[in-house]
């Protein structure tokens, strides 16, 4: 451990009394001795030396969401720090945790609930009570209630997880009726998580950097993003600098995770699939595959064939998939897939990991099936080491009232003609709205989410959403103005994840589950009121008592007493004294596909091999939400718990060959897919590419000036032969234009990108965050904080979505973010 | 790496000396403290390159522990890039107040740059301290600044070769005729934190563990063990910045990389080098 003698150390108090100072008068003691230092769990304050109060509690930065300590000084959020205590984030904090601050105190914050005054956009606003606010929304949804329509309130989020989700999703709208839901998840992982659901079942996969020897990277920037950021990120460089373990990266652009990879392998975008095949296939010709696992794999339609069948069929199929095949698509050398195909297999453990680089395509979910196939046939899937479905606590939590009614929904949420859409395709929702076949919404609310920002064709989005004709009535909940709460009718002031109670429950990489929970630091500022409070005064207003407490801070009390494992460690008061909690006796989970189960009660469903709670006469695979019902797995004449279901009826095998795709009209097994706009390219169009930074949360945090500060502004990453054809040189203006709109920027000529390609980041490019984040102050903000004045850059960048479009992955939905084919010129 | 290397003999004498004044100070036994100086730290950092990710947790952390003004950085990460593609090089150079020991003379350019405090105001630093400026060397090797003493003449911004110094708008100089403009800041290397038994808190955040900070001078600490292992004492011309200026700075890199051999730091870019653009 860092900083950590091991020689025993001189007790604190009598070091400090060993007075060594030279300076400070006499009120800065110097420790003397050998002096152990601690990491962390206390603060003080660097002028008085006071110290500061340490109150546990979790991050809501991003969505890795880690176990953090908040210090508190005179009422004031001073300081972040991660739980030392924590086996996620083994107490460390990323940049994104540090400016947490910043959300409490940006001088822009919105901090009553306020109304239009004016025409919608126009920016006039007027301050009301929080009484007129919640009389004027539970009015008008208790009437589309009241009259038989609550599919007629439409409600998004974007970052609602765990705690948040039950009460606001599970409690309070389910109660309420509506099933118009969407969220975030099309623009972030959706492919990725319909491929794992077709092939192993959950949507979420933990990577072992811990246990691994080999790490295969397809567009992962793990070390600068990704919704479990921290836990994964300081596992991977620790295990290359003491363990020297290797990393491949395949990636458009040399990310600061290539940087430090063992080897940064360029490829083209939206070809991961391309490669990932090649390799499966030298894997298989070569006999390089892990037979054992064989035994759990399904690779044909006869779920009973023996391991030599299953190997002969993805033999067949992948034969066509060659090096040489796959480096015409990717530009990667043949030899380099042949060698790494072999160096993967034969690492044991390795781990394949992957993200939006390989999946956020036209292609993406048949990317990261092939990608999945990849670890299958070499055994590094749920292995110490490898590939592994995540392991999350399971809270308990209220679940309000018993007879909820049965929920009804407006066709405007899972897109048009997506096969399977289990992360719905909610970034299509308002083009939906605008076309109307699918209905209108009456009352559009929206929480953690800004649809106008964060989706394609931004500027549409900011047309549906003002128009009055197609959207009524809207309200948000929010603590930052911004390009989509400028459109709302009604704007509450939400409280900041340190002024507010929550549960959480990320993925733990040591695959045992971490409880923890987040405490309000302080009270709201201002009118604030967290959101989770506001659905059940809503609730109680709308005559539709929840029953779940009266305030957010019940609801995770309840939680904690409800839960057996947390209740046992001693329940919320545990909690608040540590923050986090696990089992020191679980063992990491591993290998659960193997367990044998017992089918007392279940039936064999002969198609499939399943055994499962059917009703006489249902088919598994047929039967609506089947799924829900499975069992386990008949393999030989044992039943196994397998790869079990979570979505979509599947066996429990792993999946290679998928009935569901094949019923779907796809192929069975993991298939190439060229990008239909790339096959039509002109000579002098480029791929326009998006990516996130180590220093800007989504599009969550350009108001915090810590931030913005390092990352303010979004120049076009451009390779210099790119660039210098098109008579481009650096810190050029220029164009970037694609079907549905342009952007203009400046260039950034570099060596870090594939020619062929213009990146350009998300974050930045805000018309309204306030003045730190677009230089634009919002309502009724104030002018006290002394950093305004020391603002030191005027330039905020572009959104990339200007000149993205809306068009989605046919099978999961995901929006490509990262394969728009654009022209670029000198502005 | 057992002996005291990095306390000088001169140093000692002026610490027995402050050892003795404070014992006395606060009444406990000479010899509690004498015991106390023969087991004197000599706080320092080793900035493992291979580790570092350039995620600026540590800027932010300090930017938060301190509250600084926006313009002004204690600690920055910059970013090191250099080759052509298809096999560019990044490494990420993560900055801080080198703590210098000083050269021959044991004085940092810092300290020697600063004015000699008044008679009376020596007082404040224990009456006898280590060169009676503003800025100091403390005994356990902190180069600290004490505002009070500050009269804003700004030469330790001038006189640090690294450019690690600047006027800081949140230390308001207490002179009377000086009260508009500000003191100077740099890392203190978190003398509040350490003193209290904790490591700075840009160590406490490093996602990459790549900040190691200790006690040169107790042999079984992670620093005295990696100086060792990777020679940082011996190696100074490959393990620290700007050898040349002879400053012997208490930062050290391991540097497998060669990463130091492309950062130049100069008269001329010194400020601009201290600056934290993340791309």
């Amino acid at each position: 451990m860092a900083n950590l003698s091991r020689r025993n150390f001189i007790k604190l108090g009598i070091a400090s009394g060993a007075l060594l100072s030279a300076g400070e008068g006499l009120v800065s003691p110097a420790l003397a001795g050998s002096v152990q230092l601690q990491h962390g769990g206390k603060d003080f304050d660097f002028i008085t030396g006071t110290e500061r109060k340490a109150v546990p509690t979790a991050c809501w930065s991003c969505e890795t969401r880690c176990a953090a300590m908040g210090y508190v000084e005179d009422d004031r959020v001073v300081k972040m720090e991660s739980n030392q205590n924590s086996i996620r984030t083994e107490g460390k904090m990323c940049a994104k945790g540090q400016s947490g601050p910043n959300d409490v105190y940006f001088p822009d914050r919105i901090l009553y609930p306020l109304k239009r005054a004016g025409q919608r956009g126009e920016g006039k606003w007027k301050r009301i009570t929080w009484d007129e606010a919640l009389t004027e929304i539970s009015g008008k949804l208790k009437k589309l209630r009241d009259d038989g329509q609550p599919e007629k309130f439409m409600f998004s989020y974007g970052l609602m997880k765990a705690s948040s989700a039950a009460l606001i999703k599970d409690v309070f709208l389910e109660t309420y009726g509506t099933e118009t839901i969407g969220n975030h998840e099309s623009t972030s992982n959706s492919a990725k998580w319909a491929a794992q659901e077709l092939t192993w079942g959950r949507h979420y996969d933990n990577w072992d950097f811990d246990n691994t020897k080999f790490v295969l990277n397809f567009g992962s920037n793990v070390q600068e993003a990704h919704s479990n950021h921290v836990p994964l990120s300081n596992r991977l460089i620790r295990a290359r600098v003491e363990k020297g373990l290797k990393s491949v990266t395949f990636d458009v652009r040399y990310s600061n995770t290539a940087a430090k990879s063992s080897e940064w392998v360029p490829i083209k975008p939206g070809t991961d699939g391309a490669v990932a095949l090649a390799m499966c296939s030298v894997i298989m010709q070569k006999d390089l595959y892990d037979k054992d696992f064989f035994k759990f794999i399904r690779a044909s339609e006869n779920v009973n064939a023996s391991v030599d069948e299953k190997v002969a069929a993805l033999k067949s199929h992948l034969a066509q998939y060659t090096p040489a095949w796959a480096e015409k698509i990717s530009g990667v050398s043949a030899a380099k897939i042949e060698s790494l195909a072999a160096e993967f297999a034969k690492a044991k453990p390795a781990v394949v990991i992957s993200s939006r680089g390989a999946h956020a395509h036209f292609n993406g979910c048949e990317n990261e099936r092939a990608i999945q196939m990849l670890a299958a046939i070499t055994g590094n899937i749920d292995n110490p080491g490898g590939r592994c479905r995540g392991v999350e606590p399971k809270w308990e939590s209220p679940e309000g009232p018993k007879d909820k009614p049965k929920a009804k929904r407006l066709e405007i949420v899972d897109g048009k003609g997506t096969a399977l859409p289990t992360h719905h395709v909610s970034h299509q929702s308002l083009k939906m709205i605008k076309e109307g076949s699918g209905g209108r919404p009456d009352v559009y609310m929206w929480y953690c989410y800004n649809p106008v920002y964060i989706n394609g064709e931004a500027n549409e989005n900011a047309e549906i959403l003002k128009d009055e004709k197609l959207i009524p009535f809207s309200v948000v909940s929010t603590i930052v103005y911004d390009e989509s709460s400028k459109l709302a009718d009604i704007i509450l002031p939400d409280a900041t994840y340190l002024e507010r109670w929550g549960w959480e429950d990320q993925v733990c990489p040591t695959q045992v589950p971490e409880y923890y929970i987040r405490q309000a630091l302080i009270k709201p500022l201002g009118e604030a009121r967290d959101f989770g409070d506001v659905v059940i005064q809503l609730a109680e207003k709308m005559g539709m008592p929840l029953g779940v407490g009266a305030t957010k801070e019940e609801f995770v009390s309840k939680s904690c007493e409800m839960t057996p494992t947390v209740k046992a460690a001693g329940g919320i008061e545990y909690m608040k004294k540590h923050g986090v909690w696990h089992d020191p006796n679980d063992k990491p989970q591993y290998y659960s596909y193997k367990e044998e189960v017992k089918t007392d009660g279940a039936v064999l469903d002969e198609a499939t091999g399943v055994y499962w709670k059917g009703n006489a006469g249902e088919k598994y695979a047929s039967t609506e939400g089947a799924y829900k019902k499975y069992v386990g797995q008949k393999i030989g004449d044992k039943v196994y718990r397998g790869f079990e279901p979570d979505k979509l009826n599947k066996t429990g095998y792993f999946e290679l060959y998928s009935a569901i795709m094949k019923e779907k009209g796809f192929g069975p097994f993991p298939t190439w897919i060229p990008i239909p706009e790339h096959e039509k390219m002109k000579s002098d169009e480029l791929i326009l590419t998006t990516y996130k930074v180590a220093v800007q949360i989504l599009s969550r945090s350009s108001h915090r000036k810590w931030l913005s500060e390092l990352y303010y502004n979004n120049p076009a990453w451009i390779n210099s032969q790119t660039a210098s054809a098109r008579g481009i040189t650096d810190g050029d203006k220029i164009k970037i234009k694609s079907s549905v709109g342009e952007i203009v920027t400046t260039a950034n000529v570099n060596e870090k990108i594939i020619p062929g390609v213009i990146a350009v980041s998300f974050h930045v490019g805000r018309e309204e965050s306030g003045r730190y984040g677009s230089g634009n102050k919002s309502p009724m903000a104030h002018d006290e904080d002394p950093d305004l004045a020391r603002k030191h850059w005027d330039a905020h960048g572009v959104n990339p979505n200007k000149v993205i479009s809306n068009a989605s992955d046919p099978i999961s939905g995901q929006m490509r973010c990262m394969d728009t084919v654009v022209t670029v010129t000198k502005a | 790496m057992g002996k005291k290397e990095d306390i000088s003999r001169r140093d000692l004498l002026k610490t027995g000396g402050v050892v003795a004044a404070a014992a006395a100070a606060t009444g406990i036994l000479p010899e509690t403290a004498a015991a106390a100086k023969e087991e004197l730290p000599r706080w320092a950092m080793v900035v493992d390159l291979r580790r570092c990710i350039g995620c600026r947790g540590c800027s932010i952390a300090d930017k938060s522990e301190y509250g600084v003004a926006l313009g002004r950085f204690n600690t920055v990460v910059k970013n090191i890039e250099f080759g052509k593609y298809p096999e560019p090089k990044k490494y990420f150079m993560s900055r801080l107040c080198n703590h210098c020991s000083g050269g021959e003379k044991d004085v940092p350019p810092c300290v020697e740059a600063c004015p000699q405090a008044k008679a009376g105001d020596r007082e404040k630093l224990g009456g006898k301290s280590y060169r009676t400026g503003a800025t100091y060397k403390r005994p356990d090797g902190m180069i600290l600044i004490e505002p009070s003493l500050c009269i804003g003449c700004y030469k330790c911004v001038e006189a640090c070769p690294y450019g690690v110094r600047s006027p800081d708008p949140n230390v308001k100089l207490t002179r009377p005729d000086r009260e508009k403009d500000f003191g100077v800041g740099k890392c203190t290397f978190c003398r509040h934190r350490v003193d209290q038994g904790l490591v700075p808190s840009c160590v406490n955040t490093c996602q990459g563990r790549a900040r190691i900070f200790g006690d040169l001078n107790d042999p079984e600490s992670e620093v005295a063990k990696l100086a060792a292992e990777f020679k940082l004492l011996e190696n100074r011309d490959k393990s620290t910045l700007l050898p040349g200026e002879n400053t012997m700075p208490h930062i050290f890199y391991i540097d497998t990389d060669g990463v130091l051999a492309h950062y130049k730091i100069t008269k001329e870019n010194k400020f601009k080098e201290y600056t934290n653009e993340f791309e």
